[in-house]
């Protein structure tokens, strides 16, 4: 009997305590910016034109094989009257949202810090009607970092920070 | 009309089939039990609805694409699953760890058990029945857990933060007072399940003498982790033998001497204090440091040979048995499961029980069927 | 003959149906509003918010709940027996509703004052059992047979012990009739005298009710709601409606019988606002205490349930009989009801802790110290 009034006990502290879930749709919680959603490819706001140089690197070491990469010459280039530093540039991206296993490889593989794992609210919801609508292209992998919406974060591997 | 004596009462056992969709099988797991009124006659349990070939797949991985599927066999406790694989691969790479990885990866070891067994203290409140209570408290105390673990490794469950060699990369700056912070949660979350379970009447008469397993059977089953330490088994690989930074932890291995459903849920308890207590002396000696090799290979390359790793998870001993035939990739991997050894004891803990009892045994083993399946 | 229905001379039929009309409105709006109440109050005890997106507060859920249920298909399994099957919901709603006829709300607030009130009461209210055997029986579902049994089982158990606890209520009032009961209280409630009856009396209440700790029929974690498994909609609907209208009736019950009713503390004289927030009080503490309790008690098992109410409760409360009989034919004074009242709580206790004593040592105590050689 004792046992139960402390039960009991508990459970009315717990009435008295604050509600600690949050009103989900209404409320975000801020992300800390090392949170890995699905990877997006980042926009070179200097010159205008994705980081990515389509060098097949992330495509490789994907482990379930999700991404497409495709290559075009840089119509950018110096050598074209360009201002960009780029031969080669990204023409088809294609990342596979349902099969990505977030597991960050891509981010750490790519040589020109060219991909990074989305770190903000957008994006997250991944409810559609067909899973072809969760192959995304290449607007839609860069749209975010263009309109400026992430954190830039690229884990610098193995670094000791303090 | 005269009953002949021998057809005078006739009794029929029921057959039941417990799962795969059933609230308190812990996932796809299905078992089916043949029962005499309220007793249990028997007990089938059917597993492999979850099974993914995740062995098979890390064969075709190298070994960092590997530690993404390690995180998914297990869970509940990622950071100790992805812990044997990386160490497999290190004993095979010839890496050495630095101290600071060591530290850092004891610590979140430690606090994954934590947020396991908090599960786990969840899930068995709603197999004993008290409605959702104790869920909703083991969830707020994970939360907790699992929101450092995204400041540290950026992702909630599926960490992929440990890597041959060490960690990917540093914790951040504000690590040691998050994780008191956290410890401070935990120490209340662990006194509110002590109160409001532990103590309970209907909590002893429900879990106390149900579920007995003996020490020497436990050992026969394979058994592992707190479902054989409740037995009085003294077994844990931290302790027998000692992995990262346990050799210099001062840490007490609980053992309960029943061997039925309340001593497995109350070494658990336990347990968690004394995670408590290790992550607390892990902090006071975490120091600055490297967290990969000075000489870190470009390439990861695997000497031929095999390994055995085992290491403690929250759930028992978590193996990871590994061949090599040289290059970046395992030739076989084999991943010896504490969920799995542990379920086999099942028939026999359940047998002549009943029904509600079933339930709360096999809640009392705490299984992941992802683990159990892989 | 002719019956005043707020003031309105009107025929004796019309009169009653007018009457049982606006019972079936009222209940079912309050029922609805229990159904809230307990999402919201069992999310503060679970520290959650409960429903808020439907309506300021969530306060439309249950009659978004409502239109969803009634919207849904009415699935009935090929192999259930079609009319134990339909007809099992109104086996359960019918008698609960009926209970209603007698209860005296307020003063002349009632739907018929019949002398033998608190026997119809009693007789209707333990009918609905029939319905959930035969909702048991009925789906041909294994987990619904079992439920259904289950609840026989537990019906006939609580009841003995709460018409035992109702019989010493009507020796002390020395009358049936639930009017003349409220009356007798006017200045003490009958809690006062007869504390142990009414602890009887409420843990009875609860298991007639399927509410934790004795919701063993429904267990949500073993026998996966039980004999409702294989209903939807509309008439899945109308077992909860059962459900929650039984709880306003028992808690009016417990509030006319043990707390007073509207007579305590204010006497009769005051308006029937008052009685309305007094009535309104004492039914909602009651049913307050019920959800408390479902939130933080784990499920009996069915034999510890049976066992307790055949050796504890029983002959407590036929002792609790014979007690207020000597009391009642010697003409002492009441107040050797209340101490043997509380003396009997004591036992009550006492007997209940002795039923699930453990004076075990718990895991941990024994601790095995690591050994610094290993
Ligand atoms: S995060 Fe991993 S799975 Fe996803 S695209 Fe990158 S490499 Fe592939
Ligand atoms: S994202 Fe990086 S690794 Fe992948 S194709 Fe572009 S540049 Fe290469």
């Amino acid at each position: 009997m004792k046992g139960i009034a402390k039960s009991l006990m508990v459970t009315l502290s717990t009435f008295t305590r604050k509600p600690v879930t949050r009103d989900y749709p209404n409320y975000h919680r801020p992300l800390p910016e090392r949170d890995r959603a699905f990877p997006l490819l980042l926009w070179d706001k200097e010159v205008d034109e994705p980081f990515c140089t389509g060098c097949h690197a992330c495509e490789r070491a994907c482990p379930v094989e999700c991404m497409t990469v495709l290559m075009k010459d840089n119509p950018n280039h110096k050598s074209n009257g360009g201002d960009s530093s780029r031969r080669k540039i990204i023409d088809k991206f294609w990342i596979d949202y349902a099969r990505c296993m977030r597991c960050n490889i891509c981010v750490e593989v790519c040589n020109f810090d060219a991909i990074a794992m989305n770190n903000t609210w957008q994006g997250h919801e991944t409810s559609v009607h067909d899973r072809k609508d969760l192959v995304m292209d290449l607007q839609q992998l860069l749209a975010q970092s263009h309109g400026g919406a992430i954190k830039e974060w690229v884990p610098t591997l193995g670094q000791a920070n303090e | 009309m005269v009953a002949s004596p021998q057809h005078e009462f006739e009794t029929q056992d029921l057959l039941i089939n417990v799962g795969p969709q059933h609230p308190s099988t812990h996932g796809v797991f299905r078992m089916v039990l043949t029962i005499d009124g309220e007793v249990v006659k028997d007990v089938v349990p059917y597993i492999g609805y979850l099974h993914r070939g995740a062995e098979k797949l890390c064969e075709t991985m190298d070994f960092r694409q590997g530690i993404g599927f390690m995180d998914r066999t297990e869970y509940l406790a990622a950071h100790n699953a992805e812990l044997s694989y990386v160490m497999a691969v290190e004993a095979l790479a010839g890496l050495e760890v630095p101290d600071r990885a060591q530290w850092i990866r004891t610590i979140l070891c430690e606090l994954n058990r934590l947020s396991s067994h908090f599960m786990f203290l969840g899930a068995f409140g709603i197999d004993v029945g008290v409605f959702g209570t104790p869920f909703i408290y083991a969830w707020r105390e994970r939360e907790a857990i699992i929101d450092l673990f995204e400041e540290i490794s950026g992702d909630r469950m599926m960490y992929a933060y440990f890597r041959p060699g060490g960690l990917a990369w540093d914790v951040p700056l504000n690590f040691k007072e998050r994780v008191r912070e956290v410890l401070k949660s935990t120490r209340q979350g662990i006194k509110d399940f002590d109160e409001l379970l532990t103590q309970n009447e209907i909590f002893r008469a429900r879990t106390e003498g149900i579920g007995y397993i003996s020490a020497e059977d436990a050992i026969d089953w394979g058994m592992s982790g707190p479902s054989i330490r409740a037995s009085g088994v003294a077994l844990d690989v931290r302790r027998d033998e000692p992995y990262l930074k346990y050799a210099d932890l001062d840490f007490d291995v609980i053992t309960g001497e029943n061997g039925d459903v309340f001593d497995r849920y109350y070494c658990r308890l336990m347990e968690m204090h004394e995670s408590v207590k290790i992550i607390e002396q892990c902090l006071a000696r975490l120091e600055p440091g490297l967290i990969v090799p000075d000489k870190m290979p470009r390439m990861l390359r695997a000497a031929p040979g095999e390994v055995y790793i085992r290491t403690e998870a929250p759930r028992g001993e978590y193996g990871i048995y590994m061949v090599s035939k040289g290059g970046n990739r395992p030739y076989r991997l084999k991943v010896r499961s504490a969920c799995l050894s542990n379920l086999q004891a099942l028939k026999q803990m359940s047998v002549d029980q009943y029904v509600a009892d079933a339930i709360i045994v096999l809640g009392s083993i705490d299984i992941v069927l992802s683990e159990v399946d892989r | 003959m002719n019956n005043s229905l707020f003031g309105f001379e009107i025929n004796v039929w019309l009169d009653a149906l007018a009457r049982l009309g606006l019972i079936v409105g009222v209940m079912t709006v309050v029922a609805m509003g229990l159904i809230y109440g307990e999402r919201k109050i069992l999310a503060r005890f679970q520290q959650r918010i409960g429903p808020q997106k439907t309506g300021p507060f969530g306060l439309l859920q249950s009659v978004a709940d409502a239109i969803k249920l009634v919207g849904k298909e009415d699935l009935r399994p090929n192999a259930a027996d079609p009319w134990t099957f339909e007809l099992a919901p109104y086996f359960v709603f019918i008698p609960i509703f009926l209970g209603f006829v007698s209860l005296p709300f307020l003063l002349g607030v009632n739907i018929r004052l019949f002398d033998l009130g608190l026997l119809y009461f009693i007789a209707v209210s333990s009918v609905n059992i029939v319905g959930w055997i035969m909702a048991g029986w009925g789906s041909d579902n294994r987990y619904a047979m079992i439920g259904g049994m289950r609840a026989a089982a537990q019906a006939i158990s609580y009841e003995l012990p709460l018409v035992l606890s109702l019989v010493t209520v009507a020796m002390l009032a020395g009358s049936l009739n639930l009017k003349d009961i409220v009356e007798g209280q006017g200045t003490v409630p009958y809690i006062a005298w007869l504390p142990l009856a009414f602890v009887i009396f409420f843990i009875s209440t609860l298991a007639e009710m399927n509410r934790p700790p004795f919701d063993i029929p429904i267990g949500e974690s073993e026998v996966v709601g039980g004999p409702f498994v294989e209903y939807s909609g509309i008439r899945w609907s109308m077992f909860m409606l059962g459900e929650y209208a039984s709880l306003w009736i028992l808690s009016v019950l417990t509030a006319a019988v043990f707390l007073g009713g509207y007579s305590w503390p204010f006497g009769e004289d005051l308006g029937r606002g008052y009685q309305l927030v007094l009535m309104a009080a004492k039914s909602s503490l009651y049913i307050f205490v019920v959800f408390w309790v479902r939130a933080s008690i784990p499920r009996l098992r069915i034999d510890q349930l049976m066992s307790y109410s055949w050796k504890i409760l029983l002959p407590l409360s036929l002792a609790q009989v014979l007690v207020v009989g000597f009391v009642r034919v010697y003409e002492l004074p009441d107040i050797f009801l209340a101490i043997e009242g509380v003396f009997g709580l004591i036992i009550l206790v006492s007997l209940t802790g002795r039923a699930v004593a453990s004076n075990r040592r718990l895991p941990g105590a024994a601790r095995t110290m690591r050994s610094e050689a290993a």
